[in-house]
């Protein structure tokens, strides 16, 4: 005793070391990083490794470009030096070795698709912020061919889906929970789309609105360092500046206003066409069966067939609409392009091709705001528009009612341009064409896409699991001869909604609801008198560990309960334990069960 | 507070005024009996059969010699009730019973059944209270002397 008392006396602690110790938990306590701030961090290294991401793949598609061409300068450019029959063939060969690394990898790597998804959209919204590292190298090694041979299609996806990689495998490697590998991943997403189009308020607004659907700070934040990173990344290896730099507007008259605040109108109605055009070359080439290679060198052919008509209906649109803002075009010629322009899109769209609308429909916008702008300036000359300003408010509005985030697309025209005197135009038209497509379209371009994805990985999520493997094992039971007085004290004691009744065997007799008897669990006149057989519900649904993860949500919205009974057998009825829904839905978010109270079966 | 539904229930009942049975079984087949062409009653020899099943289980019976045979059973499409005095008490289990409220009530009305033996409980707790109810004759006075309270 003495002994220990001595112990004690020892391990006193000194006033100076006190105060260490409490000047170290205050320096702790300050320095002490939390998740918001570590993910921060982690935006800002994403930011660098989307916008490299980018960057090898803009140098490589230069390079596969120059192969198949034999030229260093733009699509446009290359394909007006080639032959009739070379543009017929590049954008077919192109397609077919699309197709061929498409079919080989979906060949090689199924098993690794079943498993993970490819698509950051997927990752983000309804995954685990898992990107497969193969299939995503498949799909833009496939992007790389059709895009570097001149197919009508965007390359802003492959370089997103990169970046998203790229953060993708950085949360894994930290090994992140799932919400902090899915906001990385939408940091990536961001940082893709901003070095993409130098546009980085846009990318994070982009990112926010359409994939995460809120602009709230805690998510936003990250979406924009990443995303401004990445811009000024890209800025260093391959210039800065404005995509689309506008050539600076003045209003001649106040009276054109009345016209520029019209376009959103025109473009809105007219937007709803043009995502049903896309999704109906989608299903025609759906309904050809062919093999994927064949089906993507017929996307090319078409492109091809045009491009011998008019090479500027090849690449992504970006130098066309430099040229269309820059250049005089007569309406004829912008309308002869833009109908061109929209066959070869939809035909690489539908075909299947890797890779993006969002570009060749920036130009969709601007050719007929272009339009609308020389009709304008037909039928009053004495405003003496500038189509090109209406060809941009076109851009922007179009963007807001193709893809339903008038926010983003705002941003999205303003960043391309860097011109403030067409923002208040921006604004009022992006915001009107979103409400004027409303009226007819409520799939929005990449809403429809998310839906789909989102239900396919649901339905696929529910025919994996099993109830056998979210059993909790050892439910609460009371006999049929329990009293009142018990029901209420079990009730009291545990958390549940509903108490199991049970036989001698432990057979399912029936439950006994919370929600039926909490008005009486105060009456002290019931105790003796009332049993459980008394107010059970003998026909209260079960599940078996047989049936499918279906039939228990069926089954929940049927009994209207957090937990269902599991038996043995539907036959036998007898229990084993019993399943939540809050396990469900943790094992569909990715998460591993934790509370509570039971043993888990099989485990 | 009392439940406006009981108190309309309880005045829907059948009464049995001065019940005599030699054992607890002809006592509710004598209740049950009274129940013969009820327009709630779907199936008399099912509700018979069902009551008798809750008595094996554990006969619900209250302190001062109350019981309440009954069941939770479809063969009743909405709560039915009958009412029996027994001055000369009649031996449920261990206890000698002078009041009987056999009640029949569908599966899906558990809570009207609690509401009930809730209601009827709190009412006929005291023994002076049982006494006046075992001396009434008819339904009329039964519910006068219900009414009337503790």
């Amino acid at each position: 005793m003495d002994k220990t008392g001595e112990n004690k006396q020892k391990r006193t602690l000194s006033p100076l070391f006190r105060r260490l110790l409490r000047l170290k938990v205050w320096v702790v306590e300050r320095l002490r990083l939390s998740e918001r701030q570590v993910t921060l961090i982690w935006a800002a290294l994403i930011g660098v490794l989307g916008a490299l991401a980018s960057e090898s793949f803009r140098k490589t598609s230069d390079f596969i470009h120059y192969l198949a061409t034999g030229s260093e300068s733009s699509i446009i450019t290359s394909f007006v030096k080639l032959a009739w029959w070379q543009r017929l063939a590049v954008p077919t060969v192109g397609g077919l070795l699309a197709g061929l690394t498409l079919w080989l990898g979906n060949r090689l790597f199924a098993s690794v698709r079943q498993k993970t998804t490819t698509d950051y959209m997927e990752a983000i919204v309804v995954g685990s912020g898992i990107i497969s590292v193969r299939a995503s190298l498949v799909k833009s090694l496939s992007a790389l061919f059709s895009i570097s041979t001149g197919t009508s299609i965007g390359r802003e996806g492959p370089l997103v889906q990169l970046s998203s990689l790229a953060a993708s495998l950085l949360g894994r490697l930290q090994r992140f929970p799932i919400p902090q590998r899915r906001h990385l991943v939408a940091c990536g997403a961001a940082a893709g789309i901003a070095s993409a189009y130098n546009a980085p308020i846009a990318a994070s607004f982009f990112v926010a609105e359409i994939i995460l659907g809120t602009v709230v700070v805690e998510s936003l934040g990250p979406l924009i360092l990443a995303s401004v990173v990445a811009a000024f990344v890209s800025q260093v290896l391959h210039g800065g500046g404005p995509l689309y730099k506008s050539v600076g507007f003045n209003l001649h008259t106040r009276w054109e206003m009345i016209p520029l605040s019209c376009v959103g109108v025109v473009l809105g109605f007219i937007a709803p066409a043009y995502l049903r055009f896309l999704r109906t070359a989608e299903r025609l080439f759906s309904k050809v069966e062919i093999p994927i290679p064949l089906k993507l060198a017929v996307g090319g052919a078409i492109v091809g067939a045009l491009a011998i008509l008019n090479p500027d209906v090849c690449g992504n649109g970006q130098g066309l609409l430099r040229s269309l803002f820059h250049q005089n075009w007569f309406w004829d010629e912008i309308l002869a392009i833009l109908l061109l322009k929209l066959v070869a899109t939809a035909a690489a769209f539908g075909s299947g091709v890797v890779g993006g609308v969002f570009t060749p429909t920036l130009f969709v916008g601007a050719a007929i705001g272009m339009l609308y702008g020389q009709t304008i300036l037909y039928v009053a000359p004495d405003l003496r528009s500038d189509p090109a300003m209406y060809g941009i408010v076109g851009m922007g509005s179009f963007i807001a009612a193709t893809t339903g985030a008038p926010l983003m697309a705002i941003l999205m025209g303003f960043e391309l341009t860097l011109d403030y005197a067409i923002a208040p135009f921006l604004m009022v038209n992006c915001v009107v064409a979103y409400y004027c497509s409303g009226i007819f379209e409520r799939r929005f371009m990449y809403g429809e896409s998310l839906e789909r994805k989102g239900a396919a990985f649901f339905n696929q999520q529910l025919a994996e699991v099993s109830i056998r493997d979210l059993v909790r094992l050892d439910p609460i039971t009371l006999p049929k001869s329990a009293t009142f007085a018990q029901i209420a004290e079990t009730f009291v004691q545990h958390r549940f909604q509903h108490i199991y009744i049970v036989d001698k065997e432990k057979r399912l007799l029936g439950a006994v609801s919370l929600h039926d008897v909490k008005t009486f669990l105060d009456r002290p006149e019931l105790e003796s008198v009332v049993i459980a057989a008394d107010i059970m519900n003998e026909d209260f649904p079960c599940v078996s560990p047989r049936q499918g993860m279906s039939e228990a949500l069926h089954k929940f919205s049927e009994a209207n309960s957090e937990r269902l009974p599991v038996v043995d057998d539907l036959n036998s009825h007898r229990l084993i334990g019993s399943i939540s829904k809050t396990d469900i839905i943790l094992h569909l978010a990715g998460e591993k069960s934790g509370s509570g109270t039971g043993r888990q079966f099989g485990k | 507070m009392i439940s406006r539904k009981s108190v309309e229930q309880l005045r829907a009942a059948i009464f049995i005024g001065n019940l005599e049975a030699k054992s607890d079984r002809e006592a509710i087949l004598k209740m049950l009996g009274a129940l013969q062409g009820h327009p709630q009653v779907k199936d008399l020899s099912e509700l018979s059969a069902a009551t008798f099943d809750r008595q094996q289980s554990d006969p619900p019976l209250f302190p001062g010699g109350i019981a309440f045979p009954h069941a939770r059973t479809n063969s009743v499409s909405s709560l039915v009730m009958v009412v029996a005095t027994c001055p000369k008490a009649i031996r449920f289990s261990d206890m000698l019973v002078r009041l009987i409220f056999l009640i029949g009530v569908p599966k899906n009305a558990g809570a009207d059944y609690l509401e009930m033996i809730s209601f009827l409980a709190r009412h006929v707790r005291e023994d002076q209270v049982i006494d006046r109810l075992v001396k009434a004759e008819d339904l009329p006075s039964f519910l006068t002397a219900f009414a009337e309270g503790p």
